[in-house]
């Protein structure tokens, strides 16, 4: 009897330690990726969004996209000198070479090679870099002028980024006459988009012409790249972006978005303007936060006219060297869902990507494939886009 | 001696018995372990080490196509054409060196040779790093794609060739002598495994290519509505859980429960199957577990938020099961045995999830530090299935060309013993009766119920609790 209880128990214990196995392994299968089980995520509520006001129009004219001329090489120095984490600034790319080679440059050592002829002697220091920097052939850079009309009818210009090759940005801003518009005092302020090499380095090009600009930069500049602003000879104010949205002008934010980005670098800041009866356009630099993660948070915490995304400019960070990842179609696949009238794009959105998009149909602005610019299906060196 | 069909395998002759009594025979080769480990990661795989081969892909290939070639090695040819006698007398470092080197060898002949000369020069461009390099890709990525393509054929053959011998009991080719029977069921493995890339990771390779290649593959694959993404990472998902169950249903479930089924046949193909749908369930429940913490993917982001990064991460969580998994039946002498055998298989389980969790969070907080890996859970520098792999071919080593030394050695099963482990393929342990029913349902209804509880709590757990301060 007893022993006929302890078998009915042992049977009980191992029927349900079976069936726990059972259970728990069919509801993973049956429930976890069911319609009914993503019932549960509501649609994700849009924040308190802010006013920040409405400007008439914004142009933006590409001063230089062209960041570096050849991705192989590009890349190539960067595997050479440890991969995407290692710290820019030690890579050995002019303005921070020091004649070592590659992987043995250092912030200290280039900045003191230099250091007297920034930013008054730009070519000196470009011709001297040429024979200590690693690959000085390479580097161009990305730097964008944004003229914004106010709603009272006055024009406001701003520089976003200042790219990388001393020569190539100095030649860049001649042509678009830039350097006349820095010399007059006419262009409002900088913003720094990111520390990297091709929208940071070339700053000594901005402040020869006007040392007193505001710059803006994000907090997570490194010291060393607060030290270059100041060892270029910047005089005016800096703004070391703090707020998550910063006001510049109504109808004009800068929105600061925190990731870690390849080569130690730290955030991102993009521009928002919201324009009368159009709608919300974003400015940015690289777009390392991902086009639609810049997209989304402006969505959830801006106010903006028609309750519409009207239109992006800048590089969308997709493809940079070319290289192709499904994912990246993922993003030129669902892109179309956000409607956007006009999309600016360029730089390290790559051309495949920038192929694609017009393949597809979606509202890209040709350019002209001029000043080196790879392609007419994207923005190129000098063109303008109107929003 | 060649060995034939009806004698039992090496690893199945053998019986490992400790040194030493106490906790000093697994203390003594996890520190083995560990130095193998970072010795052998600095010199081959870490980015700052020698050779740098964590690319990642260059790196996650031979990592991959070793712990294949040591499955093949020990389970498919059993140790030929080494002898039986050899691989008895020979001193287990010897031996272990000896038969690594010859793995690597065959790996680096059937990657270097057959993949990259022979279908890569003949027939498959992709497979090829020089033919994509010389059509304009740069070095660099031309090497990613060459071999995640050849990453892959390993990925789905380590799911696969052990299936065959685990749950298909090497049929119908078990009596045959080696090499015959290595050599057929290698051939059948590989040929299922090529048949299955084609269906999984030939679309995804073929729209690495601009324009999409459409006259050589499905452009965009057909999983892409259910998955809600292109990418291969889906099928790299489901099978890596595939690869994960498999040695489940092995090591600490001992073939349970499965082996219950006394029909030859019916047992096979159940298990076979079984094995397929325990790891779609494990598939869809992981990729659940991420959404209910971090939130819904939003197709076309980057990271942490993508489908695709999303599918990826349900086999890198699946991996971190498997090394304690492995852990606690090599060196842990499958503790607990004491219960009977749902009950053991079913703490086992628990005691390895666990495991699994603690292992998975001091990875994240710690492997940026020592390892060259880029910090977060989603960077395209972070590949954990990359350093548990490499952890797991060691362990495999260890065991298999090693017979556990230093804290073990092997001795030769008595007759008796022989005849017990030939039993074991039917366990007879766990009859029906009505008690085992009425427990069995009690069991279902506990384990919806902690599955209940563990979606109810998930969500706040990715609330409240940060393994990664401020990256993704
Ligand atoms: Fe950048
Ligand atoms: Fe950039």
């Amino acid at each position: 009897m007893s022993e006929e209880k302890t078998t009915s128990r042992r049977d009980f214990v191992m029927g349900a330690a079976t069936g726990v196995g059972v259970g728990a392994i069919g509801a993973m299968g049956l429930y976890s990726y069911t319609p009914a089980a993503y019932r549960r995520f509501a649609k994700a509520p849009r924040g308190n969004r802010e006013e920040f006001g409405a400007v008439r129009r914004v142009r933006v004219t590409n001063i230089s996209e062209t960041s570096w001329f050849d991705n192989g090489m590009l890349m190539g120095d960067i595997m050479a000198a440890g991969g995407l984490l290692v710290n820019q600034y030690t890579i050995g790319w002019p303005p921070f070479g020091n004649g070592k080679g590659i992987a043995k440059g250092s912030f200290e050592s280039g900045l003191e090679s230099i250091r007297k002829m920034i930013p008054g002697d730009l070519d000196e220091a470009w011709a001297l870099q040429t024979k200590l920097g690693v690959h000085p052939e390479n580097p161009g850079g990305f730097s964008c002028l944004i003229e914004v009309e106010s709603l009272d009818g006055t024009i406001h210009k701003y520089l976003l980024d200042s790219g990388w090759s001393f020569d190539w940005m100095d030649k860049a801003f001649k042509r678009e006459k830039i350097d006349q518009m820095l010399a007059a005092h006419d262009i409002e302020a900088l913003f720094l988009s990111h520390e990297h090499w091709d929208h940071f380095w070339g700053l000594p090009v901005t402040l020869k012409y006007d040392n007193r600009i505001p710059i803006y930069v994000h907090s997570g500049y490194y010291k060393e790249g607060l030290q270059y602003i100041g060892a270029s000879g910047h005089k005016g104010k800096l703004v070391i972006q703090d707020k998550p949205i910063e006001k510049v002008i109504p109808g004009m934010v800068v929105i600061k978005y925190d990731v870690p980005i390849i080569n130690r670098v730290f955030g991102e800041t993009s521009l928002a303007f919201n324009i009368k009866d159009k709608g919300l356009v974003s400015i940015s630099g690289c777009n390392h936060q991902g086009i639609l993660q810049c997209t989304a948070y402006m969505r959830n915490n801006l106010k903006y006219d028609n309750n519409k995304f009207y239109g992006i400019y800048g590089g969308l960070h997709i493809s940079p060297f070319e290289d192709w990842d499904p994912k990246y179609d993922d993003l030129v696949i669902a892109l179309r869902q956000y409607e956007f009238e006009k999309i600016g794009c360029n730089h390290c959105t790559g051309v495949i990507t920038a192929h694609k998009f017009v393949e597809r149909g979606y509202p890209v602005v040709k350019g002209t494939a001029r000043f080196r610019s790879k392609t007419p299906d994207y923005l190129g060196n000098g063109d303008t886009i109107e929003f | 001696m060649e060995t034939d069909g009806t004698a039992p395998g090496y690893l199945e002759s053998r019986k490992l018995v400790k040194r030493w009594s106490g906790p000093w025979p697994a203390l003594a080769n996890t520190l083995l372990l560990a130095i193998l480990f970072y010795a052998t990661w600095w010199i081959f795989q870490d980015p700052r080490g020698i050779m740098r081969l964590y690319t990642p892909y260059v790196g996650y290939m031979y990592c991959r196509w070793l712990l294949i070639i040591l499955i093949w090695v020990a389970y498919i040819f059993d140790f030929w054409p080494f002898r039986r006698g050899w691989i008895g007398r020979t001193h287990p470092v010897v031996k272990g060196l000896v038969l690594t080197a010859f793995s690597v060898a065959v790996m680096l002949l059937i990657i270097e040779g057959f993949f990259m000369r022979v279908l890569g020069d003949y027939g498959i461009s992709y497979m090829s790093p020089d033919r994509l390099e010389a059509m304009g890709i740069t070095r660099f990525y031309a090497l990613e794609y060459a071999t995640e393509a050849i990453m892959m054929f390993a990925v789905i053959a380590s799911w696969l060739s052990p299936a065959w011998v685990v749950a298909v009991e090497n049929a119908p080719w078990g009596k045959l002598p080696q090499p015959t029977r290595g050599v057929t069921i290698m051939l059948v493995t590989f040929l299922f495994s090529t048949i299955v890339y084609f269906l999984t990771m030939h679309s995804h390779m073929a729209i690495l290519f601009y324009p999409w290649q459409q006259y050589t593959a499905i452009t965009p694959g057909y999983w892409e509505t259910f998955a809600n993404t292109v990418s291969g990472n889906f099928h790299i998902g489901w099978i890596m859980c595939c690869t994960v169950t498999v040695w489940l249903y092995e090591t600490i479930w001992e073939r349970y429960p499965f082996n219950l089924i006394q029909t030859d046949w019916l047992r096979r193909l159940t298990a076979f199957f079984g094995i397929i749908a325990i790891a779609v369930a494990l598939c869809f429940f992981l990729y659940y577990t991420q959404d209910l913490v971090w939130g819904e993917t939003i197709r076309g982001t980057k990271r942490l938020m993508a489908p695709d990064w999303r599918w990826l991460h349900v086999g890198e969580m699946a991996i971190f099961w498997l090394v304690p998994m492995l852990f606690l039946n090599f060196y842990c002498g499958n503790w607990p045995t004491r219960f009977s055998r749902p009950v053991n298989v079913l703490l086992r389980t628990f005691i390895t999830i666990a495991a699994a969790i603690v292992l998975y969070v001091v990875y994240y907080k710690t492997a940026h530090l020592f390892l060259g890996v880029q910090k977060g859970f989603s960077h395209p520098q972070q590949f954990p299935m990359i350093p548990t792999i490499w952890l797991i071919n060691i362990m495999l080593i260890n065991m298999w060309f090693m017979d556990g030394w230093p804290g073990w050695k092997a001795v030769p099963k008595t007759t008796e013993e022989l005849a017990a482990s030939h039993q074991e393929i039917v366990a007879r342990d766990v009859k029906w009766s009505p008690a085992l029913g009425v427990g069995l349902a009690v069991g279902v209804v506990g384990g919806v119920a902690i599955y209940v509880l563990v979606v109810a709590v998930l969500p706040w757990l990715g609330q409240m609790v940060t393994i990664i301060e401020g990256s993704t």
